[in-house]
Formats: structure tokens, sequence, C-alpha cells
């Protein structure tokens, strides 16, 4: 935990922390990945449109670019790998070794760990989500308080969770057709087609009008949010976005009579 | 496609001419001059290069402006291309064999060709006069023929294709190991050729004879917008009881797709839809028990050794030519793509109209619905009347 302290100072400026090296690395495999399975797989896609010819051929076209949509993905599905190995190392190294050490090592005491982490969706994402249209409806002047992970990040969080379990396996059957065909029939491929595709196309309009309007386009982000770079969040966008968070933070650092208001 | 196809051997021709213009002239010169002296044919290799046209027809249809408008309003070209034609599979064919009903210079229109007549040729196999006979023969039993067909199905007569409704294009390609050759005889492929087969055009002719049955002469969107000509046309679809617009079904698979990004491998039409190993003109409908796309025979046209070789035989099931706006005879796809669509538009029109607030909240940052107490609200009146 001493290499990344929870509140670094940079210019006399205070800055919390958010993404460690390994989730920064993470994330980056994930957004080049899926970019580049994007360039290569859309033109296919909308093969009738005027750019897809010209964008085809940049990337590789009918004889290259098949091969770098495959291997691509299959980076994609081992950083899907990694990522969950991962996250399952973390939750028996930190919680389940704490429970071990602490003897209160039980069925009912690991569920509740489980759902205590930080990603999984809770009740208190259900009441920001109305604390948030209640403000964005002008019935309220507060901001909702988001805790470390708000409910919005919660979702950018398990897109790619639902995503990629659809679109990597179908993807395979799709390269692997001779060989599916021996286990199931020919029609689940026309399926695995659909499936491919139109959630490919979700995808990627989410994270082009949803989450690049959070991280980009937005007044408060533009040009670009660089916590995914710092692993850093500034002050000012702690108070913006995880009120709650920053509170609990700066108590737990003493710095209780440093805490600015939030006013809306 | 037909556009660079057509530059392309504009630019082949125009090369070779180039190369051989100088070379014909004097040719032809002395051809006409030997001719004279009646010694032409002792000179074999210039009375071969003269014998494609005997009757010098090329004389008016070199001018590559030669044409004129029909009676169905048509533009009619009638410009050869000698150096072209002599590329082709008809070079050693006179033009009055198959134009045959021309008698005098200048002619009337000449009437449309018929490819099952017999030309001067010798088939070398049997030492009969050569004709397309039996291709003919193949495809009147066809789908695409009229044989055997109830009074219903040859009500139209004009929609089946024509010899020359797919063979309109000459194309050659050269074996592609032989690098960097473009459409033509390859020389080196020649060289091999020629050491004994020195005499005439033998070579050359033999070879194209061979190669140009060796290797697919159109690539695979070509094929594709051939058949599309026909099999495009929904009124043509509905006139015969076709199923849906198959040519867009096709372009919508990895196939199509393949084709359409110029894959040589990409299969066409033709890949699927004739028997493998059987003859191209012998397409049956898809009810006949022949035809490859039977359902008794999907799966081997499938699993045929250049294609789907390791496949299993449910790979059948597969549905080419879906129709996704079809619920009743594709409930799978329909429904599914219901689904995707929905949860596309859910989410997104979920957080766009979150995005939508935002913006507007920040735009207007002092507006409010909340009520503010009565005592409140005078207070705020009065300190606003006293400032």
């Amino acid at each position: 935990m001493q290499r990344y302290p929870k509140i670094a100072l940079r210019n006399g400026k205070r800055y919390f922390f958010r993404f460690s090296q390994v989730q920064r690395i993470q994330h980056i495999v994930l957004f080049s990945t899926v970019i580049t399975l994007a360039l290569t797989g859309f033109p296919l896609r909308y093969y009738d449109q005027p750019w897809a010819k010209p964008l085809y051929e940049f990337v590789g076209g009918i004889e290259i670019a098949p091969w770098i949509h495959r291997i691509t993905g299959l980076i994609l599905l081992g950083l899907f790998v990694f990522h969950t190995g991962y996250w399952i190392y973390l939750f028996f190294k930190n919680r389940v070794g704490r429970l071990i050490r602490e003897k209160t090592l039980s069925v009912g005491n690991v569920i509740r760990e489980f759902f205590s982490m930080e990603m999984i969706p809770n009740r208190k994402d259900f009441f920001d989500l109305i604390d948030m249209f209640k403000y964005l409806l002008y019935f309220s002047n507060r901001r909702p308080h988001y805790d470390r992970m708000s409910w919005k990040e919660k979702f950018d969080y398990f897109a790619p969770y639902w995503g990629i379990p659809i679109l990597g396996p179908a993807g395979a059957a799709l390269w692997f057709r001779d060989e599916i065909t021996h286990y199931v029939p020919g029609i689940v491929l026309n399926a695995f087609y659909i499936m491919h595709t139109d959630e490919a196309l979700l995808a990627a309009l989410f994270l082009f009008f949803v989450h690049w309007y959070n991280v980009h386009y937005s007044p408060e982000k533009f040009p670009m949010a660089t916590v995914f770079l710092t692993g850093y969040l500034s002050e000012e966008e702690m108070i913006h976005e995880h009120y709650d968070e920053y509170e609990r933070i700066m108590k737990e650092e003493g710095l209780e009579l440093e805490i600015i208001p939030q006013n809306h | 496609m037909n556009i660079d196809i057509n530059n392309r051997l504009h630019s082949v021709c125009r090369d070779r001419w180039r190369s051989t213009a100088p070379v014909c002239m004097i040719r032809g010169l002395l051809c006409c001059l030997l001719m004279f002296c009646g010694f032409g044919l002792f000179l074999s290799d210039a009375y071969a290069a003269a014998a494609a046209d005997e009757l010098n027809c090329v004389l008016c249809h070199k001018y590559r402006g030669l044409s004129r408008i029909d009676e169905a309003g048509d533009f009619r070209l009638y410009y050869i291309n000698k150096g072209l034609f002599n590329k082709g599979p008809h070079k050693r064919v006179q033009c009055k064999d198959c134009h045959a009903d021309i008698d005098k210079i200048p002619h009337d229109p000449a009437e449309k060709v018929d490819c099952t007549i017999q030309c001067h040729l010798t088939e070398p196999s049997g030492n009969e006069k050569f004709t397309h006979k039996p291709v003919a023969e193949v495809l009147a039993k066809s789908v695409h023929g009229t044989v055997d067909k109830g009074e219903e199905d040859v009500q139209y007569p004009e929609d089946y294709p024509y010899c020359t409704d797919c063979h309109d294009q000459p194309l050659y390609r050269p074996l592609s190991f032989f690098k960097g050759q473009a459409a033509g005889v390859s020389e080196r492929g020649l060289s091999r050729c020629k050491t004994c087969h020195q005499t005439g055009d033998f070579a050359e002719d033999f070879y194209n004879h061979v190669t140009s049955r060796l290797q697919k002469m159109r690539v695979s969107s070509e094929i594709v917008k051939l058949c599309a000509k026909c099999h495009g046309d929904e009124e043509f679809q509905e006139r015969h009881g076709l199923q849906g617009n198959v040519v867009a079904s096709y372009w919508e698979t990895f196939h199509g797709k393949a084709a359409y990004f110029g894959s040589d491998e990409a299969p066409d039409c033709i890949d699927c839809h004739v028997v493998y190993g059987e003859n191209v003109h012998s397409i049956a409908g898809r009810a006949s028990r022949a035809s490859a796309t039977h359902e008794a025979n999907v799966s081997a046209t499938c699993r045929a050794s250049e294609c789907h070789a390791d496949a299993g035989e449910q790979i059948a099931g597969y549905q080419v030519h879906t129709d996704y706006g079809d619920p009743d005879k594709y409930p799978l796809q329909y429904y599914m793509l219901k689904f995707f669509k929905y949860l596309m538009a859910g989410v997104l029109y979920f957080f766009i109209t979150i995005i939508f607030l935002e913006l507007l909240r920040r735009l207007f940052p002092d507006f409010s619905f909340i009520k503010q107490p009565e005592e409140k609200r005078q207070s705020t009146i009065s300190t606003a009347a006293k400032q």
C-alpha cells in the first residue's frame, strides 16, 4: 500500500489515488485491443459504405486484417482471463487473508466480503441513481455523493464483463467454424454472427458516446481526463465525483479540518 | 470492378498494340505483296497471323468509334481490338465462322451468333469439327435451360441466359506461380513449352487454352455481379417464383464481404451452386435432387475439398441467404436482431438522456423546482427590494 499513498502532493495540490500501475496497463491493453478490433471489424459490417473499403485497405485488407482481428481478439480474451484472475487473487490475498488472520473465516463472511468489493453494485448505487435524477431534474441542488466507484463506473466496468463473454466465444466459433460444426448445428453460426456483430456495435457506440463523453468530451474533462495515465485524481474532481470517498480519505489521513464542502 | 477490368484490358491492349503494331504492319504488307505473287502459302508464320482475319474485317472494325444506336435504342460498339482478340479463345476462328450470315461488304446488321454451329477448327482429340454444342446441351437441361420445363416455367423465354449473357468479357490471367505477370500469356511460362513446340503459335494457343481452364477467369465479385444481372432483379424473382433477394443476402455473409473486398478465394455463386467437380453449365434448381444446394447435398457442397473440408456434416444447417426481416422463415435471426436492437436503444437512450440533462443542468444552473418555505421566500424578496 505504501507504493501508492492515498493522497499525493504535487505543486501544493492534493491528488487522490485511484488506479495502480497494473490496472492502468490493463486499461491501455483493453482500449488498444478494442480500438484495433473495431477498426478491423466494422468495415466488414458496413462493407457497402464508402469509407469501408479505404479503411479496410488501410488496416490490412482482406488478406491481413482478419488475422490482425483474430490475434487482437486473443489478446483481449487473454486480458479478460488475466483480469479475472487478478481480482480473484486480490480478493483472496486482501480480504480472505484478513478473515483468516482475524480467525473469522466463514461462508457468510466471504460472501459479505465479496459483495463489499468496490466494483460490486450495491444498494447505495440505487439511491445514488435516484439522487442523480433529482439533481439533474432540478429537484435537488445536491450532487449525489458517490463513494469510491459510482454506478456509472460500475456500469462501464461490467460492460466489458458482459460484452467479452458474448463477443469472444462467438468470434472464436466463427473463426473455427469448421471444427465447431462437429458439435453444434450450423444455425448456431448464424446466431454467433448476430451476437458478434451486434454486441460489437453496442459496445462501440457505448464507448464512443458515453464513455468518451465521460472522459473526453464533457466540458469538465475536455480534452482528456488524465487519471488513466497518472492513476491519481485531483481534489477538485474528487469533490465533484466521489465526495463520500473524499471525506473518508481526508478523515483517515487526519485532514478532517481541511475538507472542502461540495457546493454543487 | 468492371471499370477496373476495362481499364486493365485497355492498357494491356494499348501496350500490346504499341509493341506489335509495326511488326503487324510490316507482316501485313509483306503478306499482301506475297499473296499477290502467289507465294503466300510458303510463309507459314505470316500466313497464320493473317489467317484470323481472312476477310480483313478489321479494316473497318479497327476504328474505336465504330458504333451505332440500334433499333431498341441501345448503344452498340463494333470496335474489335485485334491485340485483345488475338489473345482470346477465338483467335484462330474466322469472323465469318461465327457471323455466318454476313455475305457482302459493307454488310447489313449481323444476326445474333449461334454458338452451337460447327466452326472450321478441328477438335484435336477426335478429329471432328469443333462446336460448343455439348455445352449448350448441358445448359439446356440445367435450371438455366428450357428443356423438360413445365409450360408456366418457360413463359418468359427471354429471361433464360444465352452463352454471351455470361461469357461477355474475356479476361486472361496467367497462372499465379509466374510472378508479377499482368493479363495475357506469361512469357516465362511459355519459354518452357517453346523449347519443343517451336512451330507457329501452337505453344501460345495451347498454353492459353489450358491455363484459362485451370483458374478462375473472373474475381468472385464479378461472378456475383454477373448472376445478379438477373437474380438481383426483384421483378425477375417474382416472375419465376424465386426466394427473396439472394444477391443482397449473399453480400451480407462473410463469403460476400470477402468477395467485396477483393479476395480471390472468396466463394461466389458458382462455388456453392454447382455440384463439386461438375460442369458449371449444369446448375440445377434447388428442388432437384441433382442440385448442389438440395437439402441432401448441401453438406457435401460446403465440405468440398477447397472449402470447409474439415467441417462436420452439420455445417449444412448454416443459413446462407438469410432475410433478417422475415420472422416466419428466419425466426432465430429476426428475434435475436430485435433483442440487440432494443438492448442497444435502451442503453444508449438512457445514457444519452443523462448526458443531455447534465449539459442542461450546466447551462442553466440557477433554475430550480424546489419549493421554498413561505417565510424564506418573503425574506429573499425583501432583501432583493432593499438592494
